[in-house]
């Protein structure tokens, strides 16, 4: 197979396909910047997808349990072992993805002897306001997507722009961006066409969009946790009332 | 390394992580110096007893060597996790780092594990590191002789346990008390909590312990050189943190200095 590169990258291409056909059974992963920190918001079936990572640093993911649990420890035990040996300050989100997990996932993925990791995540690092907050997509290939104020990952690049085009854009309360988020997550993550919206995401007919809304989320577990700008540490936080 | 390596942390002990870093493992043990002693510098005295709304954990802030102050701002009440403390009497090399093991290894457990560990856990993880230690103060040069305090949620209630430098450890009730100045401490706690005061230490408001905290360090440093005053014109106070359900708190100066004046230096 390595002797003739068009094999190689023809298995590549396979193991590509086959990723995103995994990950296509995946809800999404929201992030987002507020004053009193950053809210991580999915919905899932089986496992909670948000961690805390270190302090001021938490990680979202999406993909099968057993790959997101070998990224979580790696980051977990890279972290801690950094922070003790110099300091906790000198942990940083840049340094953990760009050049320590990114390398990996690329080399595992181009690893095609090697089973491969179904993974995709959003790491999120805290700062003194919320423009000063990091996030990080970091891809099943090592792919690693920096941006500021929000993230999202999803099963496509097409349900992650969905979503993005429905978030908050200016900076709130945790209070008020929470509606939003939720709305965001459960709306962007549904059928348009089934569940009464038009191709922007109006709504169309109300009586239907609820009650897929309704069933949408009577299947998941709602995963809502605030990384604490204060304390550094994450907290759960409760779904509220939706009209 | 590989990705599938990072599975080797599973078993939640930061410890045991650190020893697969060679480099960045803790060494509490040594073997016997042949090239004679090292000055050991040492503290203190620290306390810790519980009051009408939780415990009081108390240090002085000086360290000694022999004779000499080595330092008047030794931080001797230590934050672990944001829930517990750990109140160091003996080398401050050693407890400093022992204090940041425990942060470490407390927060890398809930991480890891994404659950807390036990109270028993975090006891016996703190005795580990004592007895680990034990060369090093056999060695004469780095005896530490602990206080942790730390809320159970079982009895939904802070709890103050006492180690001696082997890592056995014992429930301080209501009061435990550690370092070269607490001989004096040690049996006015006795004398207050049986005799002293209508309901014992326990039936303390926060103002009370905090006064007679203040009290009790300053007579600890009439009689004991290596357990620091309060310095006031050098703005120098004792670190105090309360330990409740609602979390640590720490006193701060600005109430410590007025207490002083009005309670202590002032009556």
């Amino acid at each position: 197979m390595f002797d003739e590169p068009y094999r190689w990258v023809d298995a590549i291409n396979q193991r590509r396909d086959y990723i995103e056909e995994q990950l296509k059974r995946s809800s999404p992963v929201v992030a987002v910047s507020v004053e009193e920190g950053i809210l991580l918001l999915s919905f899932y079936r089986r496992t909670s997808k948000i961690f805390e990572i270190y302090d001021r640093m938490a990680m979202g993911a999406i993909g099968h349990p057993a790959d997101i649990e070998m990224i979580r420890m790696a980051a977990i035990n890279t972290s801690h072992v950094e922070g003790f040996t110099r300091s906790s300050r000198d942990v940083s989100m840049r340094r953990l993805t760009m050049f320590t997990l990114s390398p990996k996932l690329k080399s595992s993925f181009e690893d095609v002897m090697s089973s491969p990791l179904i993974y995709r995540g959003i790491f999120v690092e805290t700062g003194a306001s919320p423009r000063e907050d990091l996030f990080y997509e970091l891809d099943f290939d090592g792919q690693v997507k920096p941006s500021k104020i929000s993230a999202v990952i999803s099963n496509g690049e097409d349900l992650s722009d969905r979503i993005r085009k429905m978030l908050p854009s200016t900076v709130l309360s945790g209070k008020e961006a929470l509606p939003v988020l939720v709305d965001a997550c459960v709306s962007g993550s549904l059928d348009f066409e089934e569940a009464g919206m038009d191709a922007d995401g109006k709504i169309l007919d109300e009586d239907l969009y609820r009650r897929k809304k309704e069933l949408f989320l009577s299947e998941r577990e709602p995963d809502i946790q605030l990384l604490d700008r204060r304390t550094g540490l994450m907290r759960s936080l409760p779904l509220p009332s939706m009209p | 390394m590989k990705i599938t390596d990072s599975v080797k942390g599973a078993s939640g002990s930061f410890v045991d992580l650190l020893k697969q870093h060679q480099g960045a493992s803790p060494n509490f043990s040594v073997e016997r110096s042949s090239s004679g002693k090292v000055p050991e510098i040492q503290a203190t005295t620290i306390l810790a007893f519980h009051f009408s709304s939780g415990v009081l954990v108390a240090g002085d802030r000086r360290a000694t060597a022999g004779n000499r102050i080595m330092a008047n701002r030794v931080e001797k009440v230590i934050e672990i996790d944001g829930r517990s403390v750990l109140a160091i009497s003996g080398s401050p090399a050693q407890a400093i780092e022992m204090a940041r093991v425990l942060d470490h290894s407390f927060r890398y457990y809930r991480r890891s594990q994404l659950d807390e560990m036990s109270l028993e856990g975090q006891l016996r993880l703190l005795a580990q590191l004592l007895k680990e230690n034990l060369p090093m103060a056999m060695n004469g040069v780095g005896g530490v002789v602990p206080l942790f305090i730390t809320f159970d949620p079982e009895t939904n209630g802070p709890r103050i346990y006492f180690y001696d430098i082997l890592g056995a450890h014992f429930e301080g009730t209501p009061f435990a008390v550690g370092g070269s100045g607490s001989l004096e401490v040690q049996g006015i706690l006795r004398f207050l909590d049986h005799w002293g005061l209508p309901g014992g230490l326990s039936s303390l408001s926060k103002k009370d312990a905090i006064v007679l905290s203040l009290r009790l360090l300053e007579t600890a440093s009439y009689f004991d050189s290596a357990t620091g005053g309060v310095q006031s014109g050098d703005r120098i106070y004792p670190v105090i943190k309360l330990v409740s359900g609602d979390g640590l708190e720490t006193v701060g100066e600005d109430l410590l200095k007025e207490i002083l004046e009005t309670e202590v230096h002032g009556v």
